[in-house]
């Protein structure tokens, strides 16, 4: 069944048409990819469901629930996560808190109880970090713990990222260009952190890559946009053989 | 160079790391619990005073250092709490519930003033909140039946279980153990989700958003806690000046708080105590460095707030995590001598890249 | 109110609104160019004031002459101020920056009071006292110099603007300052040059306040006031600021007739307070959500 549904969604800048009747439905426990060229609204896409921007028109569906005019913080606790291209996490707080951050989202906190640290406030930490070492141990992130975020190469910064998107216990995660930034050995590492995230959590994935090898690795279907339009949705072979495809990248005179 | 080993995760939830912090802050709190024994009485009342600032600190560092918002109209909470409490004890209200209530109604007022003022950002929050400041004054200028004008109005003395509280020693106490309430509660909220989503918003708004945290709600939270501590520190400055007046309560008030937090260093909590140290003594090492200084110096009229400057703009240059920064940086550099390296804290130049269109 | 009273008011105000509309201007200059918010633009006015008075009353120069040098040495502190303060605080952010200037602030007030003491001293220039007589309306000299000045300057700054290459580097600079390096633009050079050009404005926005307004050291607190325009018309317009400082100065005018004290003294920033709650950005905004 169809974890999300996207069914013709518009959007525009001012006259610049970022998005133009796209539509796209991911099922539950599938990796799903977008490519296309820069510009191509691929993020846009993202922003929307995310709540970042208002459609102009179209309609969203997650888990059988409108959230075409949902609050932006309500998104998370739905069950969509997400991470950003150029890494969005707190900077001057520790890996752990960034993750208690993200974990907080389930959790009914009320300004006096935490004043007082109530036994029930410490109790709920302490369940909360219970998950969170899961997560840590599923990517391989105990080195890091207590270091600042600002002190962390690029690459790990990428990993804490998706660690904080799997901390909220999410059904759909949005993997914004994960590879970017990686060198080839870490976006190596990413093929098994993507199938580990979908296979071990049953996690489905949304994700916009440039990297080929990497989509084409994991994906199980694909769809290929160019300037705000769908142009074709399949598996990875059939979209890269489909001759818009190739127009759009090598150049039908877009770029 | 100590190192910690964590068996635990209640470990990372304890207010104390370490034995050795719990023997440090023990002996702080012994040598300030017998302080009124020895000290002078003048001297007492200028420590009541730095405890006064670091609660008024501790609200604004919640707001500036936590939730990344600045302010620079808080003597308006100030002025609030203080002319609340006041006007709470003269109508009769025992010492106890008026310094509560006047600290939440503060809270409460902060937050209505807040509820709109908090859809700005940076630079036109902290000018909203200046204007903020100056209306409150203009107000308590002229609501004469209120506030007494421009001739200000009396604080009543405070009585607690048939002790006088504005004498030097019971005051102290007073002082003393509200900010450390202040502090406990503080530092709880921080290691809480409320503390967690302050600093989120703080560090990056959308990626807040995106975690599930409502920015109008968190910000609001912040405003709202940081106008009630410093509505508390301001009720019992009301009893500190025993008179009050607009003039107490003016930009150049909201500044010092500023300041404060700022040179002790933003974002932690020892920075507000540092601060706090800093510029309730400040004043007296100005009078004591007039003694020593050529006459042609130390006569110049309004030296004070040039050195306030002086200080202000050093720091910010030299070292801008504050007193507390340079603090633990020096202690580094004694564990680990001789292996320190110059470059430890070397800090990144970042260019700058706005949003703007134009 | 008759139609003369209201254009005396109408004209007292423009004047006065011209006056924060130039130390608006100063404080768009240098946000604009630095994504800096100078809090000490107010002080450096007054400092002008101070050195014009040196100037004029003191060293006797001729008025003109007076005028030029105030600028001239204003823009020369300013350029040691960028020199001395701002640069090394390149790449921390912009609100340790706003707190230097604060900084600076008292420290340019207690300065002030040490050399030229407290006492309020005035100066005069050569259409002090004469009165242009329009019916029933009297139109000072001084209101009148005030406004034709504040054109001339803005006249003057437009067409540098637009035809001098540096005033592309400084739009450039300040959209993105490690763009504008890779692409030859000394970001160093356009950060001196706004501080420079702001003081200038202040030192000329003091010469023409002086002889409407005492001088003292606490008169740069009206940069407040400015500061308040300059946000109403979105930090990022020199229009927009020079028009909100125009309208500040005019609405506080007829507050102070109309309104009691209290609503008057208040009557800026309540005006900057809604049209913010309205507009968060200002007036004249220019910044869009963060791009992700």
């Amino acid at each position: 069944m169809s974890l999300l549904k996207a069914s013709v969604l518009s959007l525009s800048f001012g006259g610049v048409q970022a998005i133009k009747d796209v539509s796209f439905e991911v099922s539950e426990g599938e990796i799903f990819s977008i490519i296309g060229p820069n510009g191509a609204g691929k993020t846009s896409i993202f922003n929307v469901i995310s709540r970042f921007y208002d459609l102009d028109a179209g309609r969203i569906e997650f888990d059988g629930r409108d959230i075409t005019k949902a609050k932006d913080h309500k998104i998370a606790a739905l069950g969509i996560a997400r991470t950003f291209q150029n890494c969005e996490l707190f900077e001057h707080e520790s890996v752990l808190k960034n993750l208690m951050i993200a974990s907080d989202v389930h959790r009914q906190s009320s300004v006096l109880r935490d004043m007082l640290f109530l036994p029930s406030v410490r109790r709920q930490e302490l369940e909360a970090r219970e998950r969170i070492e899961e997560v840590i141990d599923l990517l391989d992130l105990q080195a890091y713990r207590y270091e600042a975020i600002a002190s962390l190469p690029f690459g790990v910064r990428k990993m804490v990222e998706i660690a904080r998107g799997l901390c909220l216990r999410p059904n759909l995660i949005l993997l914004d260009e994960p590879s970017s930034g990686l060198n080839p050995e870490e976006t190596e590492d990413l093929v098994f952190w993507i199938e580990d995230i979908n296979r071990e959590l049953g996690v489905t994935v949304l994700m916009v890559e440039h990297d080929m090898r990497l989509v084409g690795e994991v994906s199980h279907r694909v769809m290929a946009m160019n300037e705000g339009e769908v142009l074709t949705t399949g598996s990875f072979q059939e979209v890269r053989s489909h001759s818009t495809v190739l127009e759009a990248y090598l150049g039908g005179g877009h770029g | 160079m100590r190192f910690l080993f964590r068996t635990s995760h209640t470990i990372d939830l304890a207010l104390f790391q370490h034995s050795g912090q719990v023997f440090w802050y023990g002996l702080l709190v012994i040598a300030l619990l017998t302080a009124p024994l020895v000290l002078d009485p003048f001297y007492l009342g200028e420590l009541a005073q730095v405890f006064i600032y670091a609660i008024a600190g501790v609200g604004l560092m919640l707001l500036v250092g936590y939730t990344g918002m600045v302010s620079l109209g808080h003597a308006a909470f100030l002025a609030i709490g203080a002319y609340a409490h006041a006007r709470f004890m003269t109508w009769g209200m025992p010492f106890l519930p008026s310094l509560l209530l006047a600290a939440l109604f503060t809270g409460f007022v902060s937050m209505l003033v807040g509820l709109p003022v908090l859809r700005m950002t940076g630079v036109y929050l902290a000018i909203a909140t200046l204007a903020l400041a100056e209306i409150v004054e203009q107000v308590l200028t002229h609501w004469t039946s209120m506030t007494g004008g421009f001739r200000g109005m009396r604080v009543p003395d405070a009585e607690m279980l048939g002790v006088a509280l504005d004498a030097p020693r019971p005051f102290f106490y007073v002082c003393f153990a509200v900010l450390v309430a202040s502090v406990f509660a503080a530092l709880n909220l921080l290691r809480s989700p409320t503390g967690r989503a302050f600093v989120a918003v703080r560090d990056s708004e959308t990626s807040a958003v995106s975690m599930g945290i409502s920015l109008v709600r968190t910000k609001t939270l912040a405003f709202t806690l940081s106008g009630m501590f410093t509505g508390l520190a301001g009720a019992l400055f009301a009893h500190r000046i025993g008179h009050l007046a607009p003039d107490a309560f003016t930009l150049l008030t909201s500044i010092q708080l500023l300041l404060m937090v700022v040179v002790g260093g933003l974002g932690s909590m020892h920075g507000v105590m540092f601060g706090a140290i800093f510029i309730g003594l400040l004043p007296q090492g100005i009078a004591l460095a007039r003694d020593v200084l050529p006459q042609g110096v130390a006569n110049l009229p309004g030296i004070e707030p040039a050195v306030f400057g002086a200080i202000l703009i050093a720091f910010l240059i030299l070292e801008p995590d504050g007193i507390y920064g340079r603090w633990l940086k020096i202690r580094r550099y004694f564990e680990e001598f001789p292996l320190y390296r110059k470059d430890t804290f070397k800090r990144q130049q970042r260019f700058l890249s706005t949003e703007r269109l134009r | 109110m008759d139609g003369a009273q209201f254009l005396q008011v109408l004209i007292i105000g423009l004047s006065q609104g011209c006056v924060y509309g130039l130390i608006a201007l100063g404080f768009v200059l240098i946000y604009k160019a630095t994504e800096v918010v100078n809090f000490a633009q107010g002080d450096l006015m007054m400092i002008g004031m101070f050195i014009a008075f040196t100037f004029l009353n003191v060293l006797g120069m001729p008025y003109w002459l007076g005028l030029m040098c105030t600028c001239a040495s204003m823009a020369l502190i300013g350029a040691l101020l960028e020199r001395a303060l701002i640069r090394p605080m390149i790449g921390e952010p912009t609100f340790a920056v706003l707190m230097l200037t604060v900084g600076l602030g008292f420290i340019l007030r207690s300065f002030a009071g040490s050399v030229w003491g407290a006492d309020p001293k005035s100066i005069h220039n050569p259409f002090s006292g004469e009165v242009l007589r329009l019916g029933e309306v009297f139109l000072g000299f001084e209101n009148i110099a005030v406004m034709v000045g504040t054109a001339l300057v803005c006249i003057a700054l437009g067409l540098y603007f637009r035809y001098a290459r540096i005033g592309v580097s400084m739009q450039a600079a300040s959209q993105n300052q490690l763009a504008a390096v890779l692409v030859g633009i000394s970001v160093n050079r356009v950060t001196l040059l706004a501080w420079a050009l702001s003081a200038g404005i202040a030192g000329f926005a003091g010469v023409m306040l002086a002889p409407v307004s005492l001088i003292d050291p606490q008169v740069g607190f009206i940069g407040i006031k400015a500061f308040a325009a300059a946000i109403i018309g979105g930090l990022g317009s020199l229009p927009g600021a020079l028009i909100a400082g125009i309208a500040i100065g005019v609405i506080e005018q007829f507050a102070q007739i109309t309104l009691p004290t209290s609503l008057a003294t208040a009557s800026p920033y309540l005006v900057m307070l809604i049209i913010l709650i309205v507009r968060p950005g200002g007036l004249f905004a220019s910044v869009q959500r963060k791009r992700v």
